[in-house]
């Protein structure tokens, strides 16, 4: 890729005028947003939300309190000071407590609802089919966790989903809210969304549910003639953080642009961002304790270098984010379009408001628990992405383009000065650490000059360090200004950088097309699980006495039925064979140890032996 | 076919060798396991003249000559795996390798029933061993490395 180092604006860029105000140069560069079909929730205005909340306070104690009723709340009144003791949280409800016959009441409108719309989601390859028997059972018990964690009510999303609607239906608008920051000659324009609800869990098979979520993305331009020019675009989602959450505006292969307008492909409930349509696969951090996570690197570096086998992540719990673009679009060119609002520190319920913009769900790793607003994280903490919004994104080390050439020269000439110095500097030094060299020879063989000797070889050390020390430093600089400047040398003929070095792990959409196999490898998937467990219980009462015999055979039996349907056998056999050589060696090893000691002895005696013979024998 | 012959001519990894050594040990094992029931029913001596069946089930001589007829065929079968091991035949690989599993696994289910055969469990793990070699699972075809996604070029 060719292109001055400032690059001229093309097509895709739409420069506009550094002078525009702020919400023209939000609505100049405002994404489209493309929703998966069968999303019920889409960005909405905070405002809307609130009027239909409570403001509720839970205190260390465990006791919650009722602050402001549904009829009482506005934005006035939520952002009222309320002192509290440390530990206390306040939060918003969306969706009060249901009884079990109000419950199964919205369940059943929620199902005439979707049946009216026929706005269904079909979940194509299942999640449970894309991981292996292992990971299977991590989710397993990650799905029992939710009987000790706290959770969203299941019919909370039945209710937020109708509420929503009807919100909908009264006065349809969807709002983003807009932010530009100036900061190290970058130009951001933030922009953040608001949804009522995240059901990825209930309506999506995902991770989590909770009340409200917050998403944001941003466009990251820089100044060029009295023109802003887009260089970056950063989206927020799962499991990546900074460099990872950007892309080169240019980089057709990962940045879609609709007129000018970049196109953010949204998770299905959980409405994470991203660049490329598809299915992905998110990780689930299941926060392992640190003895145990190093364990897991000592075991995948003897796995992978001693055995030959593929890293093992048998944490990997396979939840999917399906962001197909296959349904709702809003924004420029769309017949749903944007109303934004502008925000900044100045608008009260971004600033004042420092608790959670949902349920307090009590669950202790936050997963169901609402978030924070735009500035806040759930614990009143000053967010990342909204006080450094050019370090959330891995830009505060990268100069904008027309700032570039200035650097790398400026450094160019710093080093040279530094090596001119050098060269005058070293040719002294050296001669002065001879000239001490040859005095402190004068004196060897005169033991009256014995104090002096010491104390001149001492300094004559200091000096011969220091030489050194000037010289290992002229030649780190001269190799790191061949780099800087073939790197300047490159800016001048506008040749540019790949536009993902900068990127360390990509997410990249995983298979969405149907093999042979899939729908009887969905099957074993659902069923799998359960029928190790009725084939322990059938052996348990049958054949107690071969108890262990039976469970291996019945594990490497469940493990190759699946590696077959996962079309990864030929892995399987190798890692499972690689397994029980292990233990086989280690049961040798306490068997034999005494003998493999020996062998050991006589193998080294045998070989030196032969060395030194060989030495002797010339 | 012809470049895989010159992968092995020129770069046939120790690791190959000791697979092949493993394999004959194992041969031979299952020779002796071959003619071990025939000789303690005497087979050579009086030969076959009893019968093998009494209605649907097996004499003790019959059992005899199934025993033996199953390790006649293992090691027949061994042969040809070797043959192909030999000839760097991916399917002699995954046919080893998946022989080599379930004999580890009987082996140790063996063991802990105080059976154990400690030669044949030795020589099946340095075989997983020296298969799972990454040297020796590239010239079977076994690992493909991956493509770096991030080196493809941007637009």
């Amino acid at each position: 890729m060719t292109n001055s180092p400032d690059r001229p604006a093309d097509s895709r860029d739409r420069p506009i005028a550094a002078a525009a105000p702020d919400m023209e140069l939000l609505r100049h560069y405002e994404p489209v947003i493309r929703f998966t079909q069968g999303e019920q929730f889409f960005p909405m205005d905070v405002v809307r939300y609130v009027q239909d909340c409570s403001l509720w306070a839970h205190y260390p104690n465990g006791r919650d309190e009722l602050l402001v009723g549904q009829d009482d709340l506005t934005i006035d009144t939520l952002v009222e000071t309320r002192p509290a003791a440390f530990g206390t949280v306040h939060y918003l409800r969306f969706i009060e407590n249901l009884s079990l016959t109000e419950s199964a009441d919205m369940l059943t409108r929620q199902l005439r609802l979707r049946g009216r719309l026929r706005n269904s989601f079909h979940p194509g390859l299942g999640r449970l089919a894309r991981g292996g028997l292992l990971p299977r059972v991590v989710d397993a018990l990650f799905s029992l966790s939710f009987l000790l964690r706290g959770r969203v009510p299941a019919a909370s999303a039945a209710a937020a989903e109708l509420d929503y609607f009807h919100m909908r239906a009264k006065r349809e608008s969807f709002t983003y809210y807009g932010r530009v920051v100036r900061q190290n000659h970058w130009t951001v324009l933030q922009y953040w969304f608001f949804y009522c609800y995240n059901n990825w869990r209930s309506g999506f098979g995902g991770v989590n549910d909770h009340e409200s979520d917050w998403e944001t993305i941003s466009v990251h331009l820089y100044e060029t003639d009295g023109q802003l020019v887009p260089e970056w675009v950063a989206y927020a989602s799962h499991d990546y953080h900074g460099d990872d959450l950007r892309r080169r505006w240019d980089d057709t292969g990962q940045v879609d642009l609709e007129d000018g307008h970049p196109v953010v492909y949204a998770g299905a409930g959980s409405h994470a961002s991203y660049f490329r349509k598809g299915e992905y696969q998110a990780e689930v951090d299941l926060n392992l304790p640190a003895w145990l996570e190093s364990a897991g690197r000592i075991w995948n570096t003897f796995w992978t270098q001693m055995l030959g086998q593929q890293p093992a992540d048998p944490f990997h719990i396979p939840f999917v984010d399906y962001a197909r673009g296959d349904g709702l679009a809003i924004g420029p060119g769309h017949s749903r379009n944007w109303s934004p609002i502008l925000i900044d520190e100045g608008v009260s319920w971004v600033s004042r408001y420092r608790g959670l913009w949902g349920l307090f769900a009590r669950d202790p790793i936050s997963g169901e628990n609402a978030p924070g607003g735009p500035m806040y994280n759930r614990d009143g903490t000053p967010r990342n992405a909204w006080y450094d919004p050019l370090g959330f994104a891995g830009l505060d080390k990268v100069p904008p383009p027309p700032e570039v050439l200035r650097l790398l020269e400026n450094n160019c000439a710093d080093l040279t000065d530094r090596q001119a110095r050098l060269n005058t500097v070293i040719p002294e030094k050296a001669g002065e650490l001879q000239s001490l060299g040859i005095r402190l020879r004068s004196m060897e063989g005169n033991p009256h000059l014995a104090k002096q000797h010491t104390a001149m070889q001492r300094r004559m050390n200091a000096l011969a360090e220091e030489v050194r020390g000037y010289r290992r430093e002229y030649s780190e600089n001269a190799a790191t200004l061949e780099s800087l400047n073939s790197r300047l040398e490159r800016q001048r003929r506008g040749v540019r950088d790949n536009a993902r070095t900068h990127i360390r792990h990509l997410a990249m959409p995983s298979r969405t097309t149907r093999r042979r196999f899939d729908r009887v490898g969905e099957a074993w998937a659902a069923i799998s699980l359960s029928l190790l467990l009725f084939a322990i219980v059938g052996l348990l009462f049958l054949a107690r006495r071969y108890l262990g015999a039976g469970l291996a055979v019945i594990t490497i039996l469940f493990v190759v039925i699946e590696s077959i349907l996962r079309r990864a056998f030929v892995q399987t056999v190798s890692e499972l064979t690689a397994l029980l050589a292990i233990i086989a060696c280690a049961i040798l090893v306490i068997h034999f140890w005494y003998w493999l000691i020996v062998g050991a002895l006589v193998s080294v005696a045998l070989f030196l032996l032969l060395q030194r013979l060989r030495e002797l024998t010339g | 076919m012809q470049q895989r012959k010159k992968v092995w001519t020129k770069k046939r990894p120790i690791a190959v060798t000791i697979v092949a050594l493993g394999i004959l040990v194992l041969f031979i094992v299952r020779l002796v396991q071959v003619f071990h029931p025939l000789l303690r029913m005497n087979v050579f001596e009086n030969g076959l003249g009893r019968p093998l069946a009494d209605g649907l089930r097996l004499t003790a001589l019959g059992a005899a000559v199934l025993t033996s007829a199953v390790y006649l065929l293992a090691s027949l079968i061994g042969m040809v795996v070797l043959i192909g091991f030999l000839r760097v035949r991916r399917w002699a690989w995954v046919v080893l390798m998946a022989w080599t599993g379930s004999s580890l696994a009987v082996g140790l289910i063996d063991y802990f029933y105080s059976n154990p055969n400690y030669l044949v469990m030795a020589s099946n793990a340095v075989i997983a061993l020296a298969l799972n070699q990454v040297e020796v699972q590239r010239i079977f075809q076994i690992r493909i490395e991956p493509d770096d996604q991030l080196a493809r070029p941007s637009g």
